[in-house]
């Protein structure tokens, strides 16, 4: 009985990746199709990823958006976190308010999230292009960050701040050596998940990008109107290998780090 | 917290390291001059090599942007904050734009290349004297079919897609002055009809068609046909022309009773800076081996005379494309009807709609 409810999962497990991977594997192959389109492989070639080596604006419009997702999930990370604290440690009338119009800021759609940054934008005279890209990817990061970090400190149990006041520690202290090392888990998941929603945010990017300043989401939307090209799909193929490279190191300093802890302890 | 600061003095590194090596790319390409010249064109709706030509021969830097709706184009260039030099909307855009004053007049003694020009595309009902804009494309409306699913029909005529043979297998793109156009050209109307009875006559013959149209659709009409999943639909003859890239079975047609004529024009909007390079950049465009080249890319219809010469027999003998003077002469452009009668006319389309099924 217990076996084949194992099975059954096991195959329902199998049966959601393939659905979640079948897409990519699919766009993977075709990037190498000599033929034009993604109806029917004809050979295998190279040449869309020639072509995306020798295209370089489509190579700078890349490191664009690596460079605002970093730059901005840090930043948004950093203001995040001590918004998060600061809310934590609020009456809770003021605190309820807060986290309402925060999260009022997650379910809202980006379209509109993304107009009312260009309105704000050209009424405040900001040019549009990286600076307005940067703020806006910023702004709609910190909830998030916000709403990873705080289920953290509510797991943390007050006393502990007590007891490193009682053994003088200065509210620098609090923060650095008590508060941060117990909610490091969200602060890393809060940075990641900026990282993500900068990555592919498409509508609030479109809104304030201008001036010849683009990011991957906008150019692949618009040059997919005349039907996706197989240099996409090279560049999409290049880009998930990185983030697979990138999640498999990841994990490796993990686990070392894991080790080393361990035997730290034991020690 | 020193894995926390690590961490994020690694990410400033890289992220510096990366504006860094941007920076550089930029300069080698040029564009940190003052000499650019700003393009908000269509995706992928110029030949890449046209702009690294007009680079070399004029020193002029392109900063190439794209856009994916005339709609999101005009929220751009109207709310400012950008500096596009040269865009290129759909004639009913060009008509809002103009009315809301975003755009900058041509001085056509800055384009020798004008003449290049069929007369038959100047000076037309959305622009007259061509005082804000340039025809860069156009097209028109048709029917794209797949013959192996109609039997034998050949829609020389719009009411072929009345037929009971298309019985559920028959897509309509998603704009009620096409769809209401198409039944004011079947009648025998124009399809700038405004008369009350015209149009009512419109609606009852195309509520006839709802057992064939088995969906109204927008941009993924080119895949679904592509696919085979209908056997006719109503498209732009741009959307065609991918349709049967894609699926060489297809053909398409223009009835014989007229149809819609469309153009997509160089405009230079008012938020423009470098107002000489866009002339240029305009003059350049029209140059017939560039024109014939950018053809050969996009593979729309050309306005240009001169160019169509330079074309291969092959594509500008395509009746299917480049439709001979009988049938142009009763093609007819949209023009503006005001905001009452647009509205009446969705209202037409959307109670087409309902009424479906």
């Amino acid at each position: 009985m217990l076996n084949d409810k194992l099975k059954f999962s096991r195959i329902y497990l199998i049966a959601v990746f393939i659905v979640l991977y079948a897409p990519i594997v699919y766009l993977m192959v075709y990037s190498f199709n000599s033929g034009g389109t993604m109806t029917g492989f004809e050979g295998f070639t190279l040449d869309h990823y020639k072509e995306v080596m020798q295209d370089t604006r489509l190579l700078i419009i890349v490191l664009n958006t690596f460079v605002i997702a970093l730059l901005s999930a840090a930043i948004s990370t950093i203001i995040g976190v001590f918004g998060a604290i600061a809310i934590h440690f609020m009456r809770s009338k003021s605190k309820q308010t807060l986290l309402t119009l925060n999260n009022v800021l997650i379910v809202s759609p980006d379209v509109i999230i993304g107009a009312s940054f260009l309105i704000l934008f050209t009424i405040v005279g900001v040019k549009l292009g990286f600076v307005s890209v940067l703020l806006s990817h910023i702004a709609f990061s910190i909830p998030i960050v916000v709403i990873m970090v705080l289920p953290k400190l509510q797991e943390m149990n007050d006393s502990l701040i007590d007891a490193a006041r009682d053994l003088g520690a200065s509210t620098w202290h609090v923060i650095a050596r008590v508060i941060m090392p117990f909610i490091k888990s969200g602060i890393f998941a809060g940075f990641f998940m900026a990282l993500t929603y900068s990555l592919d945010d498409f509508a609030v990017t479109f809104f304030v990008t201008g001036n010849g300043y683009s990011t991957l989401a906008v150019e692949i939307y618009s040059r997919a109107r005349q039907g996706v090209s197989l240099s996409i799909n090279a560049l999409s193929t290049l880009i998930f290998l990185f983030t697979i490279l990138l999640v498999i190191g990841y994990y490796f300093i993990n686990q070392r780090n894991n080790r080393l802890e361990d035997k730290g302890a034991k020690q | 917290m020193k894995q926390i600061s690590r961490m994020f003095i690694l990410v400033f590194v890289v992220c510096f390291a990366l504006i860094y090596l941007v920076n550089y790319m930029n300069r080698s390409e040029g564009y940190s001059g003052n000499n650019t010249l700003t393009i908000y064109n269509w995706g992928d709706y110029i030949d890449p090599e046209l702009i690294e030509r007009f680079e070399s021969e004029t020193g002029i830097k392109v900063i190439y942007q794209t856009f994916d709706s005339n709609e999101a184009m005009m929220t751009k260039i109207k709310q400012g904050g950008t500096t596009f030099d040269i865009s290129i909307p759909s004639e009913y855009a060009l008509d809002k734009m103009k009315a809301e004053g975003l755009l900058l007049p041509i001085d056509h003694n800055q384009l020798p290349n004008l003449k290049n020009i069929d007369p038959n595309f100047l000076d037309l009902s959305f622009d007259p004297n061509n005082e804000y804009s340039i025809p860069y494309f156009w097209g028109t409306v048709g029917v794209v079919y797949n013959p192996e699913l109609v039997g034998d029909l050949t829609f020389e005529s719009w009411d072929d897609l009345w037929n009971e043979q298309l019985d559920n297998k028959v897509f309509l793109l998603d704009g009620a002055r096409e769809v209401i156009g198409m039944g004011l050209n079947s009648l025998g109307y124009s399809l700038n009809d405004t008369n009350e009875e015209h149009l009512q006559e419109a609606l009852k013959k195309l509520s006839q068609l709802t057992p064939n149209v088995k969906a109204i659709v927008g941009d993924e009409i080119k895949m679904l046909m592509a696919n085979e999943e209908a056997a006719a639909a109503l498209v732009w003859s741009g959307d065609a022309r991918e349709i049967m890239d894609e699926n060489e079975k297809l053909d398409y047609i223009v009835p014989s009773e007229g149809s819609n004529l469309w153009f997509d024009n160089i405009v230079i909007p008012s938020t423009a800076r470098n107002i000489e390079g866009a002339h240029q950049f305009i003059n350049f465009m029209l140059d017939p081996e560039v024109a014939a080249q950018n053809t050969d890319y996009v593979g729309y219809s050309t306005p240009n005379d001169a160019a169509l010469e330079l074309l291969d027999e092959e594509i500008s003998s395509d009746e299917r494309f480049y439709p001979d003077e009988e049938l142009t002469s009763r093609l007819e452009v949209y023009e503006n009807l005001g905001p009452r009668m647009l509205s009446h006319y969705n209202e037409l389309f959307l109670e087409f709609k309902m009424h479906r099924k």
